[in-house]
């Protein structure tokens, strides 16, 4: 039996002085994808930011792709872990191709592979467009292309379907399968579960800092 | 023929005569060659103070009246007016080092000349950093009109500040005695660069009605749902094609 | 390449590529400069003596005090998203801030090389010894470069940040003022220089270990 991707036990979160999550339990099991939901200001994103190694807990024990979330372990498993945040991570003076090359470079993949993710993700006519003159969903596409050449182990999607048509929605199915088919996890928060259902295994309520599982 | 080419034309022609103008005319008593650069020099500035001033008429014009072609008028010339300040200063730089040994020095005009420089690229370079037209006019048309009413009391404490600490200076740019010849070439110099301005802003105006028309159908595009740089993902995974450099 | 240069070079070609984009140091910072060298006479008397003595030192002046403003322009302003991104490629540390140092130096080398003539035009100094400029110029621009990048990163997502930068930058910068305008002296005077050399490529040497050596504890405090 594989470890789990993600193990969080009884985490607390505090933002300054302000609790947002506590006592949380999560576990996700390799191969599997699972759906966050709570209103706004429930903690969502915080604790998308906890499982991709970005916040640390300040109370309970949580482990990432098998890395403690204490200690310095959790800075080598980030290449593995593909975030799609709330905000576009794009370099807005640069174009989608520049962007994608930049990701490309750093990972050390040929750039060839850039110019193939943003064809994937129907952004090929469009990447000599600099980030800042696309629209919000051309640059939710653009980032789902950055993460199609991470190819994660991990993959963390905030706000999934936001901004996307629905043609283009397909692309999440695509990046969780992926995800999943590796051996990885995927975890979806979003305000709209009914699009998350069909693609994930099961659904969790986040609300007064903790999460409780929601049928169907 | 169109209007535009005439004024072409008129400019090449102009400027052509000249040139022809300033090589005729024989060398000047004590400066030699160097002296038909002022055929360069004193008509750009001259003509960088007039689009200066137009700059003022352009910014005055738009608020009073909202009508964009006003600012395209005003930037357009001051973009103009810049070049051929810079071109100046530059130009009077060459001259003045063998003339007078020095390539700069802080007579009023001079000072004056090079803070009116920095204050208009300022005025560019503020119209640049806004993208939305109305409120780039807006402010660059208060900014406009803002720095021509500083001008005069720049110029005035300048000429105050040399008057006070002026020693037995044997630089100054007025003591040239110009010959009919020479003044009778440097007038057609000032023609030829007047049209050669004219041409220039009108152009530049052109070119400012066409990006807006340009950003105009790139916003209309953006509004439709799926626009047509935007194609539907591919849920097969795509080869990636080895060799070749990126973007 | 190895991972270490291929990761910085990375880096580094983003920001120019950013920079080349919104054009901010060519088209106002370098005429700030360039302003600030032409108010220093109109204070100071219009000597020309005093202007050719004072030129070099006063040119130096301006490009260490005004070049911070290079290393605090908006493209390479990070946002969170950005920052985060960063963060999970994967990008070593001491890479990510060899590639912002070479980024931050060539443009200083853009904007020293800009207001160079401008000095020179308005303070008519004695141009003995420039022959040795082209080692002067990048020694003092690397290491101002250098302590630039390594006060952002001390900075780094903090409100004050730009405000702060500045004032962390000058007073280290001393070394760098002193060597380059005491090569230009001992030249005009026909003084030994190499000791200022020297210092220099000390203090850049001490810069650069200290931002690498200190760019994954850096990073790693920041989350």
């Amino acid at each position: 039996m594989t470890s789990p991707v993600v193990e969080l036990r009884d985490v607390g979160v505090r933002i300054g002085d302000v609790p947002v999550l506590r006592n949380l339990d999560l576990t996700v099991g390799a191969g599997e994808a699972v759906g966050l939901h709570g209103a706004n200001g429930s903690g969502k994103s915080t604790l998308l930011r906890v499982l991709a190694t970005l916040a640390v807990p300040s109370a309970g024990r949580g482990r990432v792709l098998g890395a403690d979330l204490a200690s310095g372990e959790r800075f080598a498993v980030r290449p593995r872990i593909g975030l799609v945040g709330h905000e576009p991570g794009l370099y807005p003076e640069l174009t989608l191709a520049e962007n994608l090359g930049f990701v490309a470079r750093v990972r050390g993949v040929p750039a060839a592979a850039a110019a193939a993710a943003l064809e994937q993700v129907g952004l090929a006519r469009a990447s000599h467009r600099r980030a800042a003159a696309c629209s919000h969903g051309m640059q939710r596409r653009a980032e789902f292309a950055r993460v199609l050449l991470a190819d994660p182990d991990l993959l963390l999607l905030d706000e999934a379907h936001a901004g996307l048509d629905p043609a283009a929605a397909d692309l999440v199915a695509l990046l969780t399968k992926r995800a999943r088919d590796r051996g990885g996890a995927a975890v979806l928060v979003s305000h709209d579960q009914s699009r998350v259902a069909d693609v994930v295994d099961r659904s969790y309520e986040l609300a007064g800092g903790r999460l409780a599982p929601v049928s169907g | 023929m169109t209007n535009r080419r005439l004024w072409e034309l008129a400019a090449v022609g102009t400027l052509a005569v000249a040139l022809a103008a300033a090589l005729a005319v024989p060398p000047e008593q004590t400066q030699g060659d160097v002296a038909r650069m002022l055929f360069v020099h004193v008509p750009s500035i001259w003509l960088a103070y007039v689009a200066f001033v137009v700059t003022l008429v352009g910014s005055a014009a738009y608020l009073v009246t909202r009508r964009l072609k006003w600012d395209r008028l005003a930037g357009a010339s001051a973009e103009v007016g810049v070049f051929m300040t810079g071109a100046a200063i530059l130009m009077g730089m060459i001259w003045a080092k063998p003339t007078w040994g020095v390539y700069w020095t802080w007579d009023p005009r001079l000072v004056l000349t090079a803070v009116l420089f920095f204050v208009y690229l300022g005025y560019l370079a503020l119209r640049r950093a806004i993208p939305d037209r109305v409120l780039r006019a807006r402010r660059a048309a208060v900014f406009g009109i803002l720095a021509i009413v500083q001008i005069p009391i720049v110029h005035f404490s300048v000429v105050w500040w040399r008057t006070l600490h002026q020693r037995s200076s044997i630089v100054r740019p007025d003591s040239l005695q110009l010959d009919p010849p020479f003044q009778a070439a440097m007038w057609m110099a000032v023609v030829a660069f007047t049209v050669v301005y004219v041409v220039l802003v009108a152009r530049r105006m052109e070119l400012s009605r066409l990006e807006e028309r340009i950003e105009d159908a790139l916003a209309a595009e953006e509004r439709a749902l799926a626009g047509d740089a935007v194609a539907a993902p591919r849920l097969d995974p795509v080869p990636v094609t080895a060799g070749g450099d990126d973007e | 390449m190895s991972g270490f240069w291929r990761q910085a070079a990375a880096v580094a070609r983003r920001d120019l590529t950013g920079e080349v984009r919104t054009g901010e140091v060519l088209l106002v910072t370098a005429p700030f400069g360039a302003i600030a060298l032409l108010l220093i006479p109109m204070a100071v008397g219009t000597d020309a003596p005093l202007l050719a003595r004072i030129g070099p030192g006063m040119y130096w002046v301006v490009v260490l005090l005004f070049g911070v403003l290079v290393a605090l322009r908006r493209s390479a302003a990070e946002g969170r998203p950005q920052r985060e991104l960063v963060g999970l490629l994967g990008l070593d540390p001491a890479a990510r801030f060899a590639g912002q140092a070479l980024a931050n130096g060539a443009l200083l080398a853009v904007f020293a090389a800009v207001l160079g003539p401008v000095a020179v035009a308005l303070y008519d100094p004695a141009l003995r010894g420039w022959e040795w400029v082209p080692l002067l110029m990048p020694l003092t621009v690397a290491g101002l470069a250098l302590l630039a990048t390594v006060a952002g990163w001390l900075t780094a997502a903090l409100d004050s940040g730009p405000t702060l930068v500045p004032l962390l930058v000058a007073p280290l910068a001393v070394p760098l003022l002193l060597g380059a305008t005491q090569v230009l002296e001992g030249l005009r005077l026909g003084e030994p220089i190499l000791g200022w050399l020297m210092l220099l490529v000390a203090v850049d040497l001490a810069l650069a270990v200290a931002g690498v050596l200190g760019a994954r504890p850096l990073e790693e405090a920041a989350r």
